[in-house]
């Protein structure tokens, strides 16, 4: 009787919530009824999808990649005395935001200036910014958070625990399963029996490609992993006794089995290494040498190419797929300037800017860009106020969507959907509240509303993972029903489930 | 991670012709036969016997091994278990305090070094003397370690752990052949399992707060430490009403579960004088706590003068408002129905708890099917589970029940014999091939140095880059499994798995077959050819395992083996010692024609090629990986 996947993910889900302290509420949460579903995925030929998660380790300072340009607020931002001032970006230097609107204030941003080509695509409609995104329960206020005893995820500011969170959500300290994992279990059927991996990391195993039923395939960053015979001199060599004890004949059903897998896991490789190699984006990836999320990229790309064109043997039928691919640096604690990039010394910013705009251009060349949609995530942002020449762990931060079907151009969030407080300008807004968080009421609370309170100024997001994961799960197909499966939280505490940036 | 991949050049030219005839060779090993009327108990008859009863009962058979189990004074099996039962048992603390003695920083590392030194045996680091045998405890506890998971996943036990992991396998070890009752208790109170699944500082609900006590212990202690999700026959099969699984419990009882599992914290939080059951959790705990069992909190002085005593009372017993009152507990129609009264302590709902769960009748079977299959066969016939189940409920009350199990699990007829052929066995764990590896080939540490505050100068301290320590789930030098390092508490893999295909069809499990996939297989198929097989302990030192070492198997043990014109000598040494001589003629054939081509036109070292392909080509083979 084949398992019916979402029971199991049902199932798995729902001991991870019975966990977590912090889920209090959520463990009143009725178990749900295991239900057979009749209607299985399946869309219409050359109906391809990617999604692309980049995750940016260590936790990226959104505060100093999406800045102020209209000048008083770029003054109150970086001038002396202002939020932090030792983090200043040349303004001459930023990449100005050709949108006023959508950032709620009547602020212009800017990007930073490493960061020109990821302008380019924002400017031109390819990209969104989805701001102050992070980790939450759900909605919550300085108020609450005050009050020590309201539900907030678990362990915040530590990487470990918040990378967890970004991609397993619903966290606990040993996530299940990442919801990268948990969408591929439930649009699997529109692979249409397709052997080809559909959820593939290419650096390292991460908790977002683990799904309940579908294994992540792990490759690196520009192939699969073969297996490795050595070298022989003329004639025979291992691989030849290798295939003949794995071939059929075995009289016991659990060494057929690990033939079958084992020569399974050959074949995949093989079939992966063909379909990266069936197309050449590396004219569009000139940092492939010296950047290792080029390289990522552009496997990727390369992959995406293979299955749209379905004419790789074996890497046939495939019409949605999830990849992960990762880079890390962003714990920029000390020298946050230099480590992003700086006049005449690229930094992280730079690869990352140029590596997201190859992608995007490769796809362009061979028409596929709206077909893929590639997002970054991160640990957490950073804190807005700066230490001596960094930032300390944060909370909330700004996420790019890059890709030909977002809806461009535009920032995007308050998905907890906070009314707008004029006692503090820009809360309940798009984009948080610059105000200096080091300022404080008579109660001794932050007067910056986003801040928790204490003043360091690691914003409360104001839209939380699921529900950015959950917009992004809407594009990719699925129904709403398993989007509440795949971000429970959100389906139990947010009402706004679309953040309409795709 | 430093990776010093080391490729075994090749001289000479060698032209060969692969022998087809090997294809039309049997692929079923030779017939065991058993002609013995004085049964189980007083064999082993034969080498393979004695070879396949040392690969459910060790960590991997060596040739003394099988020797020492076959010589007439060792008793034969009896003889043999009553040895391991009596072995001094091996305690990964032990190690732990050593390292902390010389003024290293302990870490997880040490802890996998503390693992290896258990499971391979031998002389100890500190005192050589010391020979470290008790192997039969140490597979077992690892069994355990398998069932009662914890993890070094887990943030806080992964940075601040390392010795209350070992403390925790040490409980584990000291009652792998004890009670399984006194076995529960003590990893419940353990502060590593109280850290990995949230009953360290759980408290009783508070409204007025919004406080809930955790529910993680108390369901996972259901789930997977006792009786499972449905209700089982004694025989391990599932009971059905109306052809549907019955549910062993609903999730009121899980909650009633978590509020009775609360008021325990770090020993020192009991810092007299001050409410500290709240803010105190692990930074602020002392090191030591996590090698002392956990502290029930009732009455604490109270922070403020004037609220009542009771305000601090962090156990849920009923008494408060927003406790539960009367909880039920597991019914399984006992005296009393599970209800727990209001009004215990800590301490005397716990026992109630712990009591109501050892009680129910699915315990036996759960956990003894879970240990056949971690020892023996991956689908152990009904009665065979119940013969076992039956040994665990005789024995419920006494010290010794496991010591009983284990060894009804290793002498009954199904462990000796063997089953249906077809169907029979359990997929080798990659963790389990290693240790296999290194005890049959003689591995020891080498190329380690006394500098920089590091005592790697010793042959016996396990550790290493690419080898000891390369064994979790790193992508590019690992084989996806080390001891208590599983991803989640669901372990490497879940015993009711059914690999897709055949043995799904058929309904055959084969829960090592989850840890296998794709890239994982391709991973760990490379990294033993390109560490563990090709890395040789004669070698000069490479640079780059400074100051650490590495661990590294000896193939000159078999240099006489392999130096004969052809290669069968080898062969049939290795089918004895890593295969209970089970090998194929077909598989036997193929390493031959293979092999015999390897000769001294290859170089200096052609004895050494020899012997690391064997090892290859067995270790990767589906019949070596398949322990039957």
């Amino acid at each position: 009787m084949r398992p019916d996947r979402r029971k199991f993910i049902k199932e798995t889900i729902c001991a991870a919530l019975g966990g977590a302290s912090v889920y209090s509420a959520l463990g009143q949460m009725q178990l749900l009824q295991a239900a057979t579903r009749a209607t299985n995925y399946s869309f219409p030929a050359g109906d391809y999808k990617a999604l692309v998660c980049v995750f940016m380790y260590g936790g990226n300072d959104g505060f100093n990649t999406v800045v102020p340009y209209t000048q008083s607020a770029y003054d109150a931002l970086y001038a002396v005395g202002g939020v932090r001032p030792k983090l200043a970006l040349a303004r001459a230097n930023l990449h100005p935001l050709n949108t006023t609107i959508t950032s709620g204030d009547g602020i212009r941003y800017a990007l930073h200036p490493s960061m020109p080509e990821l302008a380019n695509l924002f400017n031109g409609g390819q990209a969104a910014i989805v701001a102050n995104v992070g980790t939450l329960v759900r909605p919550t206020t300085q108020a609450q958070y005050l009050t020590g005893t309201y539900a907030l995820p678990p362990q915040l500011y530590s990487h470990a625990d918040q990378a967890a969170y970004w991609q397993s959500s619903p966290p606990t300290n040993q996530p299940l399963t990442g919801w990268g994992g948990r969408i591929a279990d439930l649009i699997t059927s529109a692979n249409n029996g397709a052997t080809a991996p559909m959820l593939t990391g290419l650096n390292g195993q991460d908790a977002f490609m683990r799904g309940a039923s579908v294994n992540g395939y792990i490759m690196n960053a520009t192939q699969a992993t073969e297996l490795d015979f050595g070298y022989d001199p003329g004639g025979l060599g291992l691989q030849t006794p290798f295939a003949a004890l794995h071939a059929g004949g075995q009289v016991n059903a659990l060494e057929r089995t690990f033939a079958t897998s084992m020569n399974h896991s050959s074949s995949t490789a093989g079939v992966i290494n063909a379909a990266v190699a069936a197309h050449d984006f590396s004219a569009y990836f000139p940092n492939a040498s010296s950047s290792d999320l080029d390289r990522q990229l552009q496997t990727v790309a390369q992959l995406i190419y293979a299955a749209h064109q379905n004419n790789v043997a074996g890497y046939g039928g495939l019409q949605r797929q999830v990849f992960f691919v990762n880079t890390g640096g962003y714990d920029t604690h000390s020298n946050e300037l230099a480590v992003h990039g700086q006049t005449g010394t690229p930094g992280i910013l730079d690869l990352l800017s140029k590596s997201l705009a190859s992608f995007y251009n490769a796809l362009v060349s061979v028409g596929l860009q709206n077909k893929a949609t590639a997002f970054t995530a991160s640990d957490f942002g950073r804190s807005l106020t700066n230490n001596d020449n960094g930032t300390d762990h944060g909370w909330g931060g700004h996420h790019f969507v890059v890709g030909g079907a977002v809806q461009g151009g535009k920032f995007y969030g308050n998905g907890c959907g906070f009314a707008s407080n004029l006692a503090s300008p820009n809360f309940g807004l798009v984009m948080p509240s610059l105000t200096n968080p080091n300022t404080f009421d008579g109660a001794g609370h932050s007067l910056n509303l986003n801040d928790p309170g204490d003043g360091y100024g690691r914003l409360i997001p104001t839209t939380s993972v699921d529900q950015y994961g959950a917009t992004l799960a809407k594009w990719f197909g699925l129904s709403d029903s398993d989007i509440d499966l795949v971000f429970p939280n959100m389906a139990a505490n947010f009402s706004i489930r679309n953040l309409g940036f795709i | 991670m430093v990776c010093g991949l080391r490729l075994r050049a090749l001289a000479g030219a060698c032209a060969a012709v692969f022998s087809a005839a090997a294809a039309a060779l049997s692929h079923a090993p030779d017939p065991l036969f058993h002609d013995s009327y004085e049964g189980i108990a007083a064999g082993p008859t034969t080498d393979s016997d004695a070879a396949r009863f040392l690969a459910q009962a060790t960590f991997g058979p060596t040739d003394a091994d099988i020797v020492h189990l076959r010589a007439p004074a060792t008793g034969g099996y009896l003889g043999w278990l009553n040895e391991q039962f009596a072995a001094p048992p091996t305690h990964e603390m032990d190690y732990i305090d050593w390292v902390a003695g010389l003024g290293e920083q302990v870490g997880q590392n040490n802890r996998v070094e503390a693992w290896f030194l258990g499971a391979l045996g031998g002389p100890d680091p500190q005192n050589n003397a010391l020979i470290h045998s008790d192997q039969l405890r140490q597979r077992v506890a690892f069994a355990l370690s398998e069932i009662l998971v914890i993890s070094d996943q887990n943030t806080d036990l992964g940075l601040n752990g390392a010795a209350g992991m070992a403390y925790y396998y040490d409980i584990l070890v000291n009652n792998a052949f004890g009670n399984y009752r006194t076995l529960l208790e003590e990893v419940t109170l353990s502060p590593a399992m109280g850290v990995y699944l949230n009953m360290m500082g759980n408290r009783r609900a508070d409204s007025s707060q919004n406080v809930h006590p955790d529910e993680n212990y108390g369901r996972e202690i259901n789930q997977l430490f006792s009786i499972g999700l449905v209700m089982l026959n004694l025989d391990g099969t599932q009971q059905l009403a109306g052809g549907q699984p019955i549910p062993t419990y609903t999730q009121d009882t899980i909650t009633n579960f978590a509020h009775v599992l609360t008021g325990w914290n770090w020993k020192s939080c009991d810092t007299s004088g001050y409410d500290q059951f709240v803010g105190c959790y692990t930074p602020y705990s002392v090191a030591s706590d996590y090698t002392t069992p956990m502290l029930a909190y009732e009455t604490r002085p109270p922070l403020e003068t004037g609220l009542p005593l009771s305000n601090y009372n962090y156990h849920d017993n009923g008494t408060h408002t927003d406790d539960t009152h009367n909880k039920q507990l597991l019914d399984y129609g006992q005296a009393g129905n599970g209800v727990l009264a209001d009004g215990g302590t800590a301490a005397s709902d716990l026992t109630f708890a712990l009591d109501n769960i050892y009680n129910h009748p699915n315990v036996a079977p759960f956990i003894c099917k879970q240990l056949i299959q971690r020892l023996v066969t991956s689908n152990p016939s009904p009665a065979y589970v119940k013969r076992v189940a039956t040994v665990f409920d005789a024995n419920r009350a006494s010290p010794t029940q496991l010591k009983s199990v284990v060894q009804a699990i290793l002498l009954d007829p199904e462990a000796r014999y063997g089953q249906n052929a077809d169907g029979y066995g359990k997929l080798r764990e990659p963790l389990l091939v290693l240790t296999h590896l290194w005890r049959a080939m003689g591995a020891q540490h080498a190329c380690g140095q006394d500098i920089s505050g590091n005592f790697y100068n010793n042959t016996y301290r396990y550790a290493g880059y690419n080898e000891a320590w390369s064994t979790g789930n790193t992508q590019y030098s690992g084989i996806a499994q080390a001891p208590q390092d599983a991803f989640t508490v669901f372990n490497f893999f879940k015993p009711g798995f059914l690999p897709p295909g055949e043995m799904s069809t058929r309904g055959l499990l084969g829960p090592e077959f989850q840890l296998q996939t794709d890239s994982v297989l391709a991973l760990t198929t490379n990294t033993f050819r390109g560490f563990y097989i090709s890395y040789d302990l004669n070698d000069p030192c490479d640079p780059s395992f400074a100051p650490f070492g590495e661990v590294m198997i000896n193939h000159s043990q078999d240099y006489a083996l392999a130096g004969n014109v052809t290669a069968d000598a080898l062969v049939d040494a290795y089918n004895h010692r890593f295969m209970s001589g089970q090998m194929s003629p077909f598989m036997r054939q193929t390493l031959l024609d293979y092999l015999n081509v390897i000769d001294s036109s290859w170089g200096a070292d052609w004895k050494m090629q020899r012997i690391d392909r064997a090892l290859y080509l067995i270790l990767t083979s589906p019949e070596y990986m398949v322990q039957k």
